[in-house]
């Protein structure tokens, strides 16, 4: 069937397009304008309405043991049957789809837990998904490092357990930090070691970078730093990218790290500072992480910094789950709008979305449900676009809090190419989606129309018209089609021999066989529920 | 061989989805019980529910509910059987029901050897308040040490031994001191310990004490809980539960949006005042009826050789799932879902296919 959308403007930045023009589209592709005499099978007007490719999310916690566990540890904060900070797949697949989204990734699922993430996946709705899988704290790992094992070592393990779990790419959070606090370790900075071990988060990530590197992953490392959350901790993130020596890497929820020790209280924003960083640094991409004020669960697998972050529990409960590599852990939290600390976040957070120069590199997040939910992101996207929103936001806000910040001197407004840039553009080519994330002949028909308002937000939270792979799914917040997106995937591939290794590591360790946790294809109750995204080898 | 019957009659498969499609079609308050089956079935099980606006709940709810309260009013910290067999220098094996049952599971976790990632360090298993049962065979080699005896002195031990770590004087502890003492000397020399209990043998003041007593020790040491579950798949189908309706399991759908409460949604209350109108039992792990005493329309998807008191209106025999077929469980030894190949395959029906086709073929209206 032939689509055409008439009239809108088309902010298409890979393809150099911001003016107003028609998108022609067919079999869930984008087509050249076809021949004259032939007519669209179905037009749609959109007029003065702004015509995207379908948003990608980097880094949102949608699905697995953790996110669950944080559905059944809060039950008397879903009594209206639904909690924004995590709601059931349905919800998700709808809320995201209504909004524009059409491909999100769940960004941190270990190796042993990635059958359940994937069950949950499949029950999500509309929007396609994946997961990066975990590694940096497992024995095994370790072990190589310990060993001095050549990146062809490591890469052969990686590829064992990205093609085990199915994921798109590999995360490494508080590399080396869980397994320490195993061995009742309380802190773990860049250039601790694990004991037993003698290895460092400085070594794991180094040795990460070459295994991602020789696999030809197109996601790099997708780094969970150091200090999470820690006054002073701008230190860790720069000491972090400096670690990196040029080599691509990927830096999450980077405002958690953008805090100094300045004023009164000995808590600042430091985000100029590691904006600064980040434009020095072309190697460097980063997404933000926002906080927005409101109830919401945190929802880490830095067992080490969750465990740490117990006394700020609110509710006051908590859940923390350690096994094998990194665990989990459950800490409900509420980020007051009066609180300084809490406004510092917020301040930092935006900040580094508007002095990080280059919008191809920093991406869009609350590090769902870790800053906000992400039913916070047309909030999110109205104060980028609005200078005048944002300052009565901070008029809202302690006046302290202010005051040991850049934000109320910022005047920088997203454009509309930016914003394509932003949550389009760069996501599809930080992930390898070469047929997403723009609007040219050939690329996959995941389409947003926006109708723009004097209500920026309530735009952003009903798209006008959503499309995945042609099909209209959502109109105006309502939806139209329910359509099932499938799971994006690497297979770098691997050395069979890592099988018989891994198997008497795991037998003699654990006592179970490594092939039990894997994610057999037969398991998901879904027609070819995975694509594979192609790797460089 | 049969594998469905309508009022006790043999009947081909598809009339029997058909005549339990009218009951459900027909009922204005349906609840869908037992629940021993795998993913794919709980899945379905749970759509069903919703689609006829019923409730759902499972066999072992009562022991699962009773331990996931703790977590839910206060929290925990637990851990996995691989890293108890991997770190663990002391294990707790905290009250009954550890012992017969769980034999295969602790004989895996090689409680009689040295913890594997730190062989320097002798593995010290204590046995708190374990009742009558003999001590096991696998932990005979071990040096298993046990300190109470009865079950219903755990919950004064634990409390006695947090006041002890917590610098606190506690009151008369009679004949126990000696045994208190012990085992708070373990719990402070512990590098790595695990405290694992059986949650359908334990009493929630019990497992309170127990989290709350390992989340004590946490502020010097490293302790984690490790709570076993019952079996039928309840484990897994908490998770199933949880991504489809936010909550475990004692749902409702009545009033469009799913609500918890386990008291409203137990199946054996809403059948046994007559709240209930029809009933799905479900038994596909093993071959057992529902508790209740009532009459009522009953739907049962059961494994072969299930034995009730009163025959259901319509019984369909399924496969047991990972043993007839390939499924998706619980497994209890990893702590995690895992994919299990069919041990003994056979052609039988599943859960999540003929619920999937009863659900297709009820005749209301899917609620918007």
């Amino acid at each position: 069937m032939l689509t055409h959308l008439v009239g809108g403007q088309v902010v298409d930045p890979v393809n150099g397009r911001d003016s107003p023009g028609d998108l022609w589209f067919e079999d869930g592709r984008i087509v050249a304008p076809p021949a004259p005499n032939r007519a669209a099978d179905l037009t749609h007007d959109v007029s003065g309405a702004i015509v995207l490719a379908g948003g990608i999310d980097i880094h949102s916690h949608i699905a697995g043991a953790n996110v669950n566990t944080a559905r059944l540890l809060l039950p008397e904060l879903r009594q209206d049957g639904g909690f924004d900070p995590a709601p059931i797949g349905e919800h998700i697949g709808r809320l995201y789809a209504c909004m524009g989204f059409t491909t999100v990734v769940e960004p941190a699922i270990s190796p042993n837990v990635a059958l359940q993430a994937q069950l949950e996946l499949a029950a999500i709705p509309f929007i396609d998904k994946a997961i990066l899988t975990v590694l940096g704290n497992e024995e095994y790992l370790l072990r190589l490092l310990r060993a001095g094992e050549s990146t062809a070592a490591m890469a052969d393990y990686a590829g064992r357990m990205l093609a085990g779990s199915r994921g798109l790419g590999i995360k490494v959070i508080n590399p080396g930090g869980a397994a320490a606090f195993k061995r009742n370790i309380r802190s773990f900075d860049l250039d601790d070691q694990v004991p037993g071990y003698g290895v460092s988060s400085r070594v794991i990530i180094q040795a990460m970078q070459a295994t991602i590197a020789a696999l030809g992953i197109p996601h790099p490392v997708h780094l969970h730093c150091n200090n999470l959350g820690l006054p002073g901790n701008v230190e860790t993130a720069l000491a972090t990218i400096a670690v990196a020596e040029g080599k691509r890497l990927h830096l999450a929820h980077l405002q958690f790290y953008a805090y100094g020790r300045e004023g009164p209280r000995k808590f600042s924003s430091a985000a100029p500072l590691l904006a600064e960083a980040v434009n020095a640094n072309r190697n460097i991409t980063a997404d933000v992480g926002q906080v927005m004020f409101g109830q919401t669960v945190t929802v880490s697998s830095d067992t080490l910094r969750q465990f740490n972050a117990r006394g700020q529990a609110h509710p006051r409960k908590s859940a923390i789950m350690e096994y094998d590599g990194n665990g989990g852990g459950i800490v409900p939290y509420r980020y007051r709008r009066n609180n300084f600390f809490n406004a510092v976040q917020w301040a930092a957070g935006l900040e580094l979305f508007l002095l990080v120069t280059d919008p191809a590199r920093l991406f869009f997040t609350t590090d769902h449900p870790n800053g906000a939910p992400f039913t916070a992101y047309p909030d999110l996207f109205a104060l980028l676009m609005d200078r005048d929103l944002r300052a009565q936001w901070i008029s809202s806000v302690p006046a302290e809090a202010m005051a040991v910040c850049t934000l109320p001197s910022i005047t920088r407004e997203y454009t509309w190419p930016e914003i394509a840039t932003m949550t389009r553009a760069a996501p599809a080519r930080l992930l390898g989606l070469a047929d997403r994330g723009h609007l040219a002949p050939g690329a996959r028909a995941d389409i947003a129309v926006y109708r723009p308002q004097s209500d920026k937000a309530a735009m952003f939270r009903a798209a006008e018209l959503v499309f995945k792979e042609g099909k209209l799914i959502a109109r105006r917040g309502e939806i139209v089609e329910k359509v099932f997106g499938r799971v994006l995937t690497v297979q770098p591939g691997f050395d069979a021999a890592i099988e018989k290794q891994l198997e008497a590591y795991y037998d003699d360790l654990y006592g179970v066989p490594h092939t039990a946790f894997d994610v057999p294809a037969h398991a998901i109750a879904q027609a070819d529920p995975f694509e594979t995204v192609p790797c460089a080898r | 061989m049969a594998e469905a019957w309508i009022g006790g009659a043999e009947a081909p498969l598809e009339q029997a989805i058909g005549a339990a499609a009218r009951i459900l079609s027909e009922s204005r308050c349906a609840v869908i019980a037992g629940l021993g089956t795998d993913i794919a079935g709980a899945e379905a099980a749970i759509a069903l529910a919703r689609r006829i606006s019923g409730a759902f709940d499972h066999m072992h709810a009562a022991a699962v509910l009773r331990n996931l309260d703790v977590m839910r009013e206060g929290g925990w910290v637990v851990t996995s059987m691989q890293q108890a067999r991997a770190l663990a220098d002391l294990v707790l094996l905290v009250g009954p029901g550890l012992t017969a049952s769980r034999q295969a599971l602790v004989e895996r976790m090689r409680l009689d050897a040295a913890p594997t990632l730190a062989p320097d360090r002798p593995r010290r298993v204590i046995r708190l308040c374990p009742g009558r049962e003999s001590t096991a065979p696998a932990l005979r080699e071990a040096s298993v040490e046990t300190i109470g005896m009865k079950p219903e002195e755990l919950p004064v031990l634990l409390g006695l031994a947090r006041a002890q770590l917590a610098g606190r004087r506690t009151g008369n502890v009679g004949r126990q001191k000696k045994p208190l003492s012990d085992l708070v000397d373990a719990l402070r020399n512990a590098r790595y310990g695990v405290a694992i209990w059986s949650t359908a043998d334990l009493d929630a003041l019990s497992i309170e004490m127990l989290c709350g007593l390992i989340d004590g020790l946490n502020a010097r040491t490293r302790f984690a809980g490790l709570p076993l579950p019952p079996e039928d798949n309840v484990a897994g189908v908490v998770q199933v539960a949880a991504w489809r309706s936010g909550f475990p399991m004692r749902v409702g759908f009545g009033r469009g949006k799913p609500e918890h409460d386990p008291w409203r949604f137990d199946a054996t209350r809403m059948v046994e005042s007559g709240e209930a109108d029809a009933a799905v039992w479900i038994s596909a792990c093993s071959p057992k009826a529902p508790a209740w005493q009532r009459c009522v329309p009953l739907i049962a998807l059961v494994a072969e050789g299930t034995r009730f008191a009163v025959p259901p209106e319509v019984v369909i025999t399924v496969g047991r799932p990972g043993i007839n077929h390939d499924a998706v469980l619980f497994d209890a030894h990893l702590g995690v879902l895992a994919a299990k190949a069919a041990s003994a395959p056979r052609p039988a029906a599943r859960v999540a296919d003929v619920i999937g086709r009863m659900t297709e073929t009820l005749t209301v209206a899917a609620p918007c």
